[in-house]
């Protein structure tokens, strides 16, 4: 029972641990620098990461509220490396900051409620692990302490993630009330797809797509990410989001596996708007946060469609677009957050005659940049190929049409701020930008993960094998 | 007509009739004490359902705790004697039906369809049970939501600290 607690709990055992080491250094009397405590934590965090590839184990505890097998370890693996990236790519904007260690202690406590939430085969535990993971965001948002839009993005986050937890929780106690259970291992026998259930599922619904900024429940994305410091905008777009769509995907499978009909027509209906409502409000974006902000509004309609495949495919390839996500989005962000700390610029005009000044960080981003459009031999290209294919499986045409001529659209706007790094002249170009041993770290991480996980095919395959669909 | 059920209209009109005062009242120390009320009728409810324990933890951090916060929050910042703006007529007109279109919606929904009942005996629901399911690892026991609990009240707790520390530095 003991072996078993500290095995198959190591993934929310690890970053409590880290938590406390952490919080005792900062209640202490030692008086720790910046760079110091940026070391120990980057450690900690690789440690964390390293220690997910051993000694995994499928199984359950504490009666259903925690369950785990290789999928979820594979997803949390995904997010550990996320959470691994973030702080890497942190140093340069921490390294002046007066809490330090406070940015780890609010990720962390972050981290945890992702992998509750994914654990949890109950409810309640997703509820509570949901929460875990937004409210700690709310006040990261805020972490630019002197600026005004900082505390507005936070305000905004924190409304907004009270709203949808409103819509779940009223979802929640209706469900509660027509099934009389709340255990995801009972639930599906119970759904018999009257209204009441189906209004129910509507509002649960709702509270996902506010999390995965799904349009129309889009309208906080673009000021949060705005306002909020850089990293915290690449742990809110990759790390968070990537958490609820696994989240998401495996709740849609097998919990309301009943109402399958009655999903896959809003997955339908939300992934047409999402697609083209976020492609085209990122076609007039001026300021790059804000572009990234729709473009990443843009590819939750994209996975969406392969989450509405509902088959073994449709699992894998959320699943990889999500880790090629992970490095796709994170060097776009990288790059942002080095300019940003290093000169606080961040329109698209500024990144006009980039390449001059700062070629490797120019190429670094560019790639990202065709990795998120979907050019080919990027992973980009790979990750959206698999999530159309899973959703063609349900032979709705339309629906790829439209992700097909959607694709064309975004393609324009990032080839915009491709065209802006290396053909536009500038009188006054950002000027070079120095980097640091961990942003070198993260950006060789990232272009390697993006060539890697695109070309090695045994990446695919092996999160396919441990999919499951229906 | 029973007289449980008649109560039970009491305390609901009594929950309603308050909750709509909290969010129509244009001052928001009033809005704060009708939300008191409504409470207070919930907790209400439950004794009616012979929950005392939940009853009592209503009361407890709801009436208790919450509200007082509120209150405070109210009085430390400023304009709390203040009327609030009257919102434009079009937002009005548009709050006003989609309530009506929400009210009508769930009304419909709940009058269509029934609920579960709840085919177990009656648990026994002293405060001595309660206390060892939510502490208990087995099979039904709360253990790890309530431990989770706590890690969100201490992330919640720093979170406020690193927040409220820049306005004290700000005016030193």
């Amino acid at each position: 029972m003991l072996n078993d607690f500290f095995i198959l709990m190591k993934f929310e055992l690890l970053p409590a641990v880290i938590f406390f080491v952490l919080l005792f250094i900062k209640v202490g009397t030692a008086e720790l620098s910046n760079a110091s405590i940026i070391r120990l934590a980057n450690i900690l965090l690789f440690i964390n990461l390293v220690a997910g590839f051993f000694y995994n184990k499928d199984g359950g505890m504490f009666g259903d509220m925690f369950h785990t097998n290789a999928l979820i370890v594979l997803q949390k693996s995904i997010l550990n490396l996320g959470i691994f990236i973030v702080s890497l790519q942190a140093e340069a904007w921490l390294r002046t900051h007066k809490h330090v260690i406070e940015f780890y202690l609010l990720l962390l406590s972050s981290l945890m409620g992702m992998f509750f939430m994914i654990s949890g085969a109950n409810l309640l535990m997703f509820y509570l692990g949901l929460e875990l993971a937004t409210i700690p965001l709310a006040a990261l948002a805020n972490f630019d302490l002197e600026k005004r839009k900082s505390s507005e993005a936070a305000m905004k986050l924190i409304m907004s993630s009270a709203f949808s937890s409103g819509l779940l929780l009223f979802g929640i106690s209706l469900m509660y009330g027509t099934t009389g259970t709340l255990g995801f291992a009972q639930l599906p026998a119970l759904l018999n797809g009257s209204n009441l259930q189906v209004f129910a599922f509507v509002l649960l619904f709702a509270g996902f797509a506010f999390k995965i900024s799904v349009v129309p429940f889009h309208l906080w994305t673009a000021d949060v990410y705005e306002g909020a410091p850089v990293p915290v905008t690449s742990f809110l777009s990759v790390v968070s989001k990537g958490a609820f769509i696994f989240v998401f995907a495996s709740v849609l499978y097998t919990v309301f596996k009943p109402l399958a009909d009655t999903w896959y027509h809003m997955l339908f209906l939300l992934s047409v708007l999402t697609m083209v409502i976020g492609n085209l409000f990122a076609l007039r974006q001026q300021n790059i946060k804000r572009m990234l902000a729709f473009s990443s509004i843009a590819q939750m309609g994209f996975i969406l469609i392969g989450i509405s495949g509902s088959s073994q495919a449709g699992t894998a390839s959320a699943v990889y677009f999500v880790l090629v996500y992970v490095f796709t989005n994170l060097a776009a962000f990288g790059v942002v957050a080095l300019v940003s700390a290093q000169t606080g610029k961040e329109d698209i005009t500024d990144y006009k005659g980039f390449h001059a000044t700062n070629p490797v960080l120019a190429w670094v981003l560019a790639i990202a940049l065709f990795s998120l459009a979907g050019v080919p031999p990027t992973a980009g290209f790979f990750g959206k190929f698999f999530l159309i294919m899973a959703g063609a499986a349900k032979q709705n045409y339309w629906l790829i049409t439209i992700a097909a001529l959607n694709m064309i659209v975004s393609l324009y706007y990032y080839l915009n701020l491709v065209k802006a790094l290396f053909m536009d002249a500038n009188a006054s170009p950002v000027p070079k930008i120095t980097f640091g041993v961990y942003a070198k770290l993260a950006i060789v991480i990232c272009i390697a993960g993006m060539v890697l996980s695109g070309l090695a095919s045994v990446v695919y395959e092996y999160i396919y094998n441990l999919s499951t669909g229906f | 007509m029973s007289a449980s059920v008649i109560i039970f209209y009491i305390i609901a009109a009594f929950i309603l009739g308050t909750g709509i005062l909290a969010v129509t009242t244009r001052k928001i120390f009033r809005a704060a004490i009708w939300l008191l009320f409504s409470l207070i009728g919930i907790a209400g409810l439950y004794f009616l359902l012979e929950m005392n324990f939940i009853a009592a933890v209503q009361i407890v951090v709801y009436v208790g705790g919450i509200v007082v916060l509120i209150i405070f929050s109210i009085f430390l910042t400023q304009k709390s004697g203040k009327e609030m703006q009257k919102p434009i007529l079009v937002r009005q007109l548009f709050s006003a039906v989609a309530t009506v279109i929400g009210f009508a919606l769930v009304w419909l929904l709940i009058s269509h369809n029934s609920f579960a009942t709840n085919s177990t005996s009656i648990v026994d629901v002293n405060v001595a049970n309660i206390g060892t399911q939510l502490l208990s690892t087995g099979e039904h026991g709360f253990i790890l939501p309530f431990e989770l609990v706590s890690i969100l009240l201490l992330a919640a707790m720093i979170g406020c600290i690193v927040i409220a520390m820049k306005t004290k530095q700000e005016q030193l």
